[in-house]
């Protein structure tokens, strides 16, 4: 588990990188039950999953995950969120495009994930995310540096509308130039997606 | 839903970021950075480069507001589409259009004016040419592009190839000069290549007219940093005319001379 500070928002960031994920489909109707239960008596059940899960096969690095994060607290910080919370917002900044269920669809948990990436954005002061972590999720948490051999490329591709862009054309062959020109690509989309349009 | 401490209200966290940063230089436009994004407990943290618009006082807040937001704007749209298209410029790292900022990937190199000996670059990072006087800099032409296992030649044909992909995307750098151009360090891990930096001032653009005078810009830029760069120059337009192709190199050169005929306005007005 990889955590930072990030001192000018006054928050800390905690990544976990879990594989061998046994209940991917149980966290995610726990998630949809949890946003319908009405205030209070849903507030215990939503402190309790108020995780960003991200199915990790769609980064292509941790800088791709901390760039979507940052972005998401600098549109909090602006109150200029799209989506109803900081962790949503991650998943939205994630997507190339402005659609948020589709945003969730691709980059959220679905039924299939045998590996998970989960993000906290807290206070200071939140202690034992960790073992929050565990208690929801069963699967082994493993070093942030794996992400990369989980990564489905192909999709990536198709997602950022990568394939025949002339760039592919120039480093066909060399996988592992393609990859880190893949990865800058993705990493500069997901920063620049407020000004894209 | 949302966490329950209030956001730090004092200041916008980009400018925090930057108060913690390294000044690296300041123009008329922007303050440019050396700032550190993503701490990181493990491993060494990466640097970016981060541009900062700052607010100018002499002009209406609103419209400020306005403008940088769209520099900003169309300075990171430029780039993603040099990133697309294949041309080697620094990948985007953060935006934050409203504070006017943006960071890229940090460069650790030369920029292509020291390599060439080209004196005071106004980024300061070849002061030490400008001690010894001429005969150490003519010297110092061959010793700093020694580390980048690299001839002058091949330099000036890796300006051209890029300037050339650039312009096949209808890029108009808009700025091009050799200080504007960055070799990094060589490494192991990566090959060498030439980074095309600064679209401060770039916009899109299929003409000929901009293709040209962007080239002219150049051409006047080697002139008056670099003395008895003309060969120098007509490699740069090989390499070019070799990527862009026979027939686009055709109508570029022959404006390209055009241009230099009249200079880089077309029209006499204003």
């Amino acid at each position: 588990m990889d955590s930072y500070q990030l001192p000018q928002f006054n928050r800390d960031i905690h990544i976990a990188l879990l594989k061998n994920v046994s209940n991917a489909s149980q966290i995610r109707s726990r998630i949809i039950i949890a946003a319908s239960i009405p205030s209070p008596q849903g507030d215990a059940e939503r402190e309790a999953i108020n995780f960003a899960f991200i199915d990790p096969r769609l980064l292509t690095s941790a800088l791709h995950i901390k760039t979507a994060i940052y972005q998401a607290l600098l549109n909090e910080h602006q109150a200029s969120l799209r989506t109803k919370s900081v962790h949503s917002e991650i998943l939205w900044a994630l997507n190339p495009n402005n659609n948020i269920t589709e945003a969730i669809r691709r980059f959220g948990v679905s039924d299939s994930c045998t590996s998970l990436l989960i993000v906290r954005i807290s206070s200071p002061d939140l202690n034992d995310v960790e073992a929050k972590i565990k208690s929801i999720v069963s699967g082994d948490i493993v070093p942030l540096s794996q992400l990369e051999t989980l990564t489905d490329w192909a999709t990536i591709k198709k997602y950022y509308k990568l394939n025949g862009e002339p760039v592919l054309e120039e480093v066909a062959g060399d996988t592992q130039r393609e990859r880190a020109v893949l990865d800058n690509i993705v990493v500069s989309s997901v920063a620049m997606k407020t000004v894209m349009q | 839903m949302s966490p329950t401490t209030p956001l730090n209200p004092t200041s916008p966290p980009t400018l925090t970021l930057i108060s913690n940063s390294t000044p690296v230089a300041q123009g008329a436009e922007a303050k440019v950075y050396k700032s550190i994004l993503h701490p990181s407990r493990e491993g060494s943290p990466v640097s970016i480069f981060v541009k900062y618009r700052f607010t100018k006082q002499y002009r209406h807040p609103t419209l400020d507001t306005n403008l940088t937001r769209a520099r900003v704007a169309g300075e990171a749209r430029a780039l993603m589409k040099c990133l697309r298209s294949g041309v080697n410029v620094p990948g985007i790292r953060m935006v934050d259009a409203s504070e006017g900022v943006l960071g890229t990937e940090w460069i650790e190199g030369k920029s292509v004016r020291a390599l060439l000996g080209g004196g005071a670059d106004d980024e300061g990072d070849d002061d030490e040419l400008l001690e010894d006087g001429q005969d150490t800099q003519e010297l110092l032409e061959e010793d700093t592009l020694k580390p980048f296992g690299l001839s002058q030649d091949t330099l000036m044909s890796m300006i051209g190839t890029e300037i050339a992909k650039m312009h096949l995307a209808d890029v108009i750098h808009g700025d091009l000069t050799t200080s504007n151009m960055m070799l990094p360090f060589p490494s192991p891990s990566h090959l060498t290549l030439l980074y095309l930096v600064d679209f401060g001032l770039s916009f899109t653009s299929p003409l000929t007219e901009d293709k040209a005078v962007d080239l002219y810009v150049l051409e006047r830029a080697f002139s008056s940093t670099h003395p008895d760069s003309s060969a120098l120059f007509a490699r740069v337009l090989d390499a070019y005319a070799k990527r862009v192709g026979e027939k686009e190199w055709g109508v570029v050169g022959r404006r390209l001379d055009d241009v230099r005929l009249r200079g880089r306005k077309r029209s006499m007005v204003g």
